[in-house]
Parts: structure tokens; sequence; C-alpha cells
């Protein structure tokens, strides 16, 4: 396993009348961060949230191409990016003890917080199709270029790590400063990692390393 | 963090428990636990919030230290609202240590302020003061300014410093409002009313009238001799006699400034301080040796001389004498004024703020409960006394918001 500090190229916020960051996705454009009683998107350029979207948003965000999927409650919404109504929800599979959210390959990667899971989930009846086991409090969930990223949190600690999808394996870990929440991930198809701030209402940038020969066997 | 938690976080933070409760009701997983507790100390079933915060800190684990020690900053709250002054301080103190050192200031704050509210309670009021000054300056929301204002008030107020006592008001008021929670709002309020009521009451040459605390502040600059039935002192500007372990003395200086410039007979002066129905000769001997006593000790504010029918006080370097006596006096005034603050107490944290035992405080409540000037609910250690107007429980909790975060 690699393990190094993580290195945070960039910090947006913390933003007027926004406490916490409880989720995190990229349209390509937009971060889009859930700030409890909407959906904000972000300008990664300028720093400035130029849309929002009201809608209950508690944890976990993600984006297929078309749609955004919130976490509120015990339940995840599909909402349509461009008139942010609300499609159709599904159960969530924490019943609310659900954190990260990520899509990839047709399905949902959900983070089950306590539980230190991952589900991957069919996005049209919630249904779990497989879990993960992971060793820490699981926050946020990507995938990027085939892998599988995701946030975690537990007692003064935070980090990023790559685990390997069938056995949970930590591959590389990327530790944050002391104190430094990770509560949402999302990966901008490159070399950033977007972290939701959680409690300081920021949404921070993080290089990804590039996958070297050893770790991709 | 996770999806209901932080749906029943906000719940609560927006001042509607039902909400948070619906949210984690079933739930036993340790913020779950927390957020009940919350939820039910805010509804103001405290022995169960107490339970749930208990089994809350309990459940988080050994890395989650933070989450820990707010559930024990929480629970001490409720010790408090419930007028339990008996608990360790120690387990405060350590998570008061723990919230600071990993930046949580704003609830570090939080148990300071508790931690001084339970010693001004107490009566110990240079230790809440030190308690007060020792809590890192860090921005602080609304909510948690009216509870320090409050605590800076209570302190001018027990200090007779009217001033600054108003300026901690005001402050109060000010964030009272800007928290927008109208428990605060009447909170900060009827400890207004205590600088708008008589304090004390003024006798002097015969008549009397009541004093607002200003007015009792000002007394202190005045030349005359005042006997000071407060602290039990006989004093002159910078010059003290205290009196407070001669009871009898002191009722004997008191009953000579009342009726001063006038003298008071012997008979008055004995039914007056031994409390003897009718004079004999050996009451008459022993009024002798303890004026003869009162004589020395009051040597350098006043000389006592002996008149036809009995004796009289005469005043040295000023040409005033004034009794500074309590609004009310009754015999149990100091129990009800501690129970003026309309929580429930039991009788062993009264006997702590009075520092008197349990034996005589609970003999004054039965007194009191006979006359229907207080009332109690409960039984067995788990009884509790209060004055009678207040409607309800009014619980004053003021858990801040932070303490349900992450």
């Amino acid at each position: 396993m690699k393990r190094s500090a993580a290195e945070i190229i960039r910090e947006y916020g913390p933003f007027p009348d926004i406490k916490a960051v409880h989720g995190v996705t990229y349209d390509g454009s937009h971060v889009w961060f859930a700030s409890g009683g909407k959906l904000n998107g972000l300008d990664p350029d300028s720093g400035k949230i130029s849309r929002s979207i009201d809608v209950a948003a508690h944890a976990g965000t993600a984006f297929d191409g078309r749609h955004l999927f919130q976490i509120a409650e015990d339940r995840i919404q599909k909402i349509d990016a461009v008139s942010g109504a609300v499609v159709s929800t599904i159960p969530a599979p924490g019943g609310g003890g659900d954190s990260g959210l990520a899509w990839a390959e047709g399905s949902l990667w959900v983070g089950q917080y306590r539980e230190r899971k991952i589900h991957q989930i069919d996005p049209e009846t919630g249904k779990i199709l497989r879990t993960i086991e992971s060793k820490r409090f699981v926050t946020g969930v990507t995938w990027v270029d085939g892998e599988l990223w995701h946030g975690t949190w537990e007692g003064d600690d935070s980090d990023v790590r790559r685990i390997d999808p069938d056995t949970g394996k930590v591959l590389e870990q990327l530790d944050l400063p002391a104190g430094t929440m990770v509560s949402g991930l999302e990966s901008d198809g490159g070399d950033q990692l977007f972290c939701g701030g959680g409690d300081s209402g920021r949404v921070r940038a993080v290089r990804r390393p590039r996958r070297t020969q050893e770790s991709a066997s | 963090m996770e999806s209901l938690i932080t749906a029943a976080a906000r719940a609560l933070e927006a001042g509607d428990p039902l909400g948070a409760l619906n949210r984690v009701a079933l739930r036993n997983d340790a913020p779950s636990l927390a957020l009940r507790g919350i939820a039910m100390a805010q509804l103001g079933d405290l022995a169960k919030a107490k339970a749930l915060l208990r089994s809350a800190a309990r459940a988080f684990g050994p890395r989650e230290a933070v989450a820990r020690a707010r559930c024990v900053v929480a629970e001490a709250e409720i010790a408090l609202v419930s007028r339990d002054l008996n608990r360790p301080a120690k387990t405060l103190a350590a998570a008061r240590a723990t919230l600071a050192s990993h930046g949580d200031l704003a609830n570090a704050a939080h148990a300071g302020h508790i931690e001084a509210r339970r010693l001004l309670l107490l009566g110990r009021v240079d230790e809440a003061e030190r308690t007060l000054a020792e809590i890192a300056a860090c921005p602080l929301p609304p909510a948690s300014l009216v509870v320090r204002e409050l605590v800076v008030a209570g302190i001018a107020i027990r200090r007779l410093k009217s001033k600054e006592a108003r300026t901690a008001l005001d402050l109060a008021a000010r964030a009272a409002r800007q928290a927008d929670i109208p428990a605060l709002v009447a909170e900060v309020d009827s400890a207004s009313l205590i600088l708008n009521t008589p304090a004390a009451r003024l006798i002097a040459r015969g008549s009397e009238h009541p004093l607002l605390l200003g007015e009792v502040e000002r007394l202190a600059t005045s030349t005359a001799l005042v006997v000071d039935t407060f602290h039990h002192v006989v004093r002159r500007q910078g010059v003290a006699v205290p009196l407070g372990t001669r009871p009898v003395l002191f009722a004997l200086a008191r009953l000579l400034a009342q009726a001063w410039p006038e003298d008071v007979a012997r008979e008055a002066l004995i039914s007056g301080a031994f409390q003897a129905r009718h004079a004999d000769e050996s009451h008459r001997a022993r009024l002798r040796v303890e004026i003869g006593r009162l004589r020395t000790q009051l040597k350098p504010l006043a000389e006592i001389s002996a008149t036809k029918q009995g004796f009289e006080l005469a005043p040295r370097k000023t040409r005033d004498v004034i009794v500074l006596a309590r609004p009310v006096e009754e015999k149990h005034a100091a129990v009800l004024a501690i129970l003026a603050d309309g929580e429930p107490w039991s009788s062993s944290a009264l006997a702590l703020a009075l520092q008197m035992s349990a034996r005589t405080v609970q003999r004054a409540l039965e007194e009191l409960a006979r006359s229907s000037k207080v009332q109690s609910f409960g039984h067995g250690r788990a009884r509790r006394w209060m004055t009678p107007p207040v409607p309800g429980f009014p619980t004053g909790l003021l858990l801040p918001s932070p303490l349900l975060k992450a």
C-alpha cells in the first residue's frame, strides 16, 4: 500500500449561508455539492456558485451524465440536472445510514458510514448488487479510470483511499491534515479529486497521483 | 456524516425535536442516541435525556473522543438544569479539555459556561469568575453568548455592581434576539427584572424604604455607619467589624442601629436578641456582658452608652446610622431566595448552595410547604422543590447545535 500526504491544490469557500458540505459531484463544468437544503453548482475556475437547486440534500451526490442523484434522509432522489425536478426516488441501501454516492458503469455506489461498507446498487430499483467492506467509516465514494476511491473520517483523521473493488484491500492512501474532514468525493476525470469539507463548509481539490506500474498490476 | 443524522440534526437546529425524533427514534447507533437525548432534553424529559446521552457517550468508539466529550457536556447541562449540583466537576473539566485540544472551541466554551453557572448557583462567585476568565476568546454563536453574559450579569449582581450587570444584560438581550429563541429572550427578561426589583431595605431613624441594586451599590460610598444584615458586618467606609460568628452581638447592634438616635430599652434588647419572653435578673446580667463585648468589638466605629432605661449607640466620625436589610425578612428567606430562580431544586443541592445541613434545609422546606410557599414533586432522592407560581418546568436548555455534528 502506498501512503502519502494529500496535496491540496485549491480550496473553495466557505460560502455565505452554507454551514456544511455533505456530498460532491462533477458534471464536467460544475462541481455540485449538497448543503442540507440545496444543491449548489460551483464553477471550479471562478470559485463562484453559479446555480443552485432547492432539494433536500443530506449526504452523497452523484451525476450520470444527465441526472444528479442526491441522498436525502433514507432515500436517493434522481434529479433532472437541467430543470432541477426530482424525477424518481429509490430507497437508500443503508436506510439512512448512507453517506457517499457515486455513479459508475450503470450502477450507483453508496457508502454506508458507520457500517464501513460500500454497496453497489441498481439505480432503478435500489436493489443491492454487491457489498465491499472497508476498514474505516466511509464518507464519499467515486470511480475514476477503473479506480474505486473513497473518503474516510474516523476520530480526528480523514484520508482518501483507493481500494480493490473485489477485496476491499487498501491500495493507496492520501492523508489529509489532522482535523480536515472529507465528507464527499468526486474526481474531475483527470488529476483532481474534489473533496467535500464537512462542517468547514469548504470544497477542496486534492491531486490524484498517477497510477504506477506496480500498483496497476 | 450520514444522511438521516444530518437530516435529524438539521431538524433539531430548526427547533423541531419531534422531527428529529421521527428520523432516529428507532436507531441505537451512537450519533442517533445522542440526537435522541438532546431532543428529549428539549422536550423536557430530562431523566430519559440523561440516560440516552450516557449510552451515546459509551457507544462512541475510542477514536471518537470529541463526540464523546460533547455527550458529557450535554449531560452536565442537564444535571445543571435539574439542579443536580453534587456531580463531580472532574468529568466536565476533562471533556472541556478534550474539546479545546481538538479545536472545538465553541463547545469547550459551552462547557466552561456550564461550570461557571454551577459555581454561581453554589455562591462561589470568585471561582465562577475565574472559570469564565479561563475560557479562550472565540467567536460564539448567539445562544452561547446569551449564557455567557447571563453569567457575567449574575456575578456582577452578587457583587452589587449594577452598571456592569446592566451592560451584560443588554448584551444578553441583543444576542437572545439574534438567536431568535423565545425561551432565551424570556430568561434574559426575567434576569433583568432583578435590577428593577428592590434588592434590599434601608432602615434609618425609625423609618424604612426599599432600595434597588444600584442604590445599594451607591451606599458603599456613603459615610454612614452601616449595619449590613446581608454580610453580618458593621462598617463605615473602609472600616468593617464582622459579626457573622456572633449572632447575639449582631442582633444587639442591629436593634441599637434601628432605633438610633433614640435609645433601646433593656427589655426590648433582651427579647430581640435572646428570644426571651420575660426578662429576669439573669437576662439583665447577660445583657450587660454582651453589651460589654459589643462595645469592645465596635470600638473603632461607635460607642455604646447606658441610658436611664437601656442603651444607645453613638457613632464616631459620622452623623448617620443605617441598617441594610433583606427586602422581605422571614425565617427562611434565604431558601426562598434561591428557589426564586424558578428551577426545581433537590434539598441536598439547596443545602450545598446555602452551606446549611441537609436536615436544617429539610425542616425549612417542610415549614414553607405547610404555608404553601413552596411545593415539591417526586419522592425520595428524586424529590424536587420549587416556588409555586412557575408554570411547568422551564428547562433553559441551550445545547448548542455544533454538538450534533460529525
